[in-house]
């Protein structure tokens, strides 16, 4: 076990000029460029919905969608800013007011849905398509937040990372919503509230090793 | 060690965005790491002489290795008295203070001049020292004290002290009996004769033999049974 001046000793060694972080509000922007292109290159790719036009006049949908992105948003931005030492840990709220309204627009729409299912309403191919989007969609948003907050690994993991994944799952959930034509409202509610729930639990739990992992 | 004039303690900031700022190395070097620390405040002002943290942070994350060092020398007696006043155990508060340094060179690329460098180190501390009750509190919940009571077992092999210490108190009683008491336990008793055997090896009557030891065991029973004369 080595005495603390060796360890000084040792540090100062291997000081090697190091480049600064940009503002978290650069950075974040940054991945919200990146989550606005991946979103546009799904929708090329895979195409909106049909009726997309109809549904963005109906203000709850068009409620849900708008507060999903801006929760996306929010949290992005929270995850960026929390993540430096030295900043309140308040700013992992900032996407609450959005993630509350997200929420309830979905349950709204869950309860008056709740009887438009039939038996024929939702085949599983179609489910099995959403499913590919999500995960077009997730995937590289989560890999990229976690290859810029790898730093976080050593200070608060846990936080970071939920907000972090807050943020994949309401760009994702948004994806969902403007590129399927689910309107089984409670499949929306799976879809949204489980994903999020999901990721959520996972960051949480793994979320420190995952930074680890990456910063290694 | 005199008391530094603090201005953030005065302006009535909460003790969460205070600023450390700099301190005078020398000073800091001199301070008795386990003393109650002053919180975490310290004078704010960058006169002659004093450690600017700020600026020789910055000067550090272009490579200065000079200032680098000077910046982790003046640093850690303050971070030691931040971990000490969580954590007791002396070992355990430098094995933190280390932890602390190692995690500050990890992520020194995430300070930016333009913010205040107190708060950035003192999240950076506060993790370290988290994981390190955390640490403390999964050891002690699997360890307990070894006391003297804990000593004695069941087995009686574990208790051959105790046997050794009695025979030896028995021993020292029966010297001090008068000689025809203690010759009679001696003969009949330790040696295990016969009343006829110690007879004709003492010289003396059967009868005055079974007096004498009757007296000496009366007396060995006064002698150990007293409570206070137990060893």
């Amino acid at each position: 076990m080595t005495s603390t001046p060796d360890l000084i000793d040792s540090l100062v060694a291997d000081a090697q000029p190091v480049r600064r972080l940009r503002p978290p509000a650069v950075r974040a922007l940054g991945w919200l460029l990146f989550a606005a292109l991946v979103l546009v290159l799904v929708a090329v790719g895979h195409g909106v919905r049909p009726d997309i036009m109809l549904k963005l006049r109906q203000p709850v949908f068009f409620a849900g969608v708008l507060a999903a992105l801006t929760t996306g948003v929010l949290a992005a931005m929270a995850s960026f800013i929390a993540s430096v030492p030295g900043q309140s840990r308040r700013w992992l709220l900032l996407p609450a007011p959005a993630l509350a309204v997200w929420i309830s627009t979905i349950g709204y729409g869950g309860l008056t849905g709740w009887v438009s299912i039939g038996p024929e309403g939702i085949s599983l191919g179609e489910n099995a398509r959403c499913f590919a989007t999500l995960a077009i969609t997730g995937i590289p948003l989560s890999l990229a937040m976690l290859i810029m907050l790898r730093y976080v690994a050593r200070l608060s993991p846990a936080p970071v990372a939920m907000t972090g994944s807050l943020a994949v799952a309401a760009m994702t959930t948004a994806a969902v919503s403007l590129f399927h034509p689910i309107d089984a409202t409670v499949l929306i509610l799976f879809w949204n509230f489980g994903v999020t729930a999901l990721l959520l639990v996972f960051s949480g739990l793994y979320g420190k090793r995952l930074f680890e992992w990456v910063a290694r | 060690m005199r008391l530094l004039p603090s201005r953030a303690q005065n302006s009535g900031m909460p003790s969460r965005i205070r600023r450390p700022g700099p301190t005078l190395s020398l000073v800091a070097e001199a301070r008795d790491p386990t003393a109650p620390d002053r919180g975490p405040t310290a004078p704010d002002t960058r006169a002659d002489g004093r450690l600017d943290w700020s600026l020789f942070m910055a000067r550090a994350q272009a490579g200065d290795r000079d200032a680098y060092r000077r910046l982790l020398e003046a640093v850690t007696p303050y971070v030691r008295a931040l971990a000490a006043r969580h954590i007791g155990n002396r070992s355990d508060v430098e094995d933190t203070v280390q932890d602390i340094l190692l995690t500050l060179h990890t992520v020194r690329h995430t300070y930016d001049p333009a913010r205040p460098f107190g708060p950035w180190l003192v999240s950076i501390a506060n993790r370290r020292i988290i994981d390190a009750l955390r640490r403390q509190g999964r050891s002690s919940a699997h360890e307990i004290p070894a006391e003297p009571e804990h000593e004695t077992l069941s087995l009686p092999e574990a208790n051959l002290q105790e046997a050794a210490a009695d025979a030896r108190m028995l021993r020292e009683a029966v010297e001090r009996l008068p000689a025809a008491q203690r010759d009679a336990i001696r003969m009949l008793k330790l040696e295990e004769l016969s009343l006829l055997e110690a007879s004709a090896a003492s010289g003396l009557s059967v009868a005055s033999l079974k007096v004498a030891t009757h007296r000496a065991l009366k007396r060995l029973r006064e002698v150990i049974g007293k409570p206070g004369n137990r060893t």
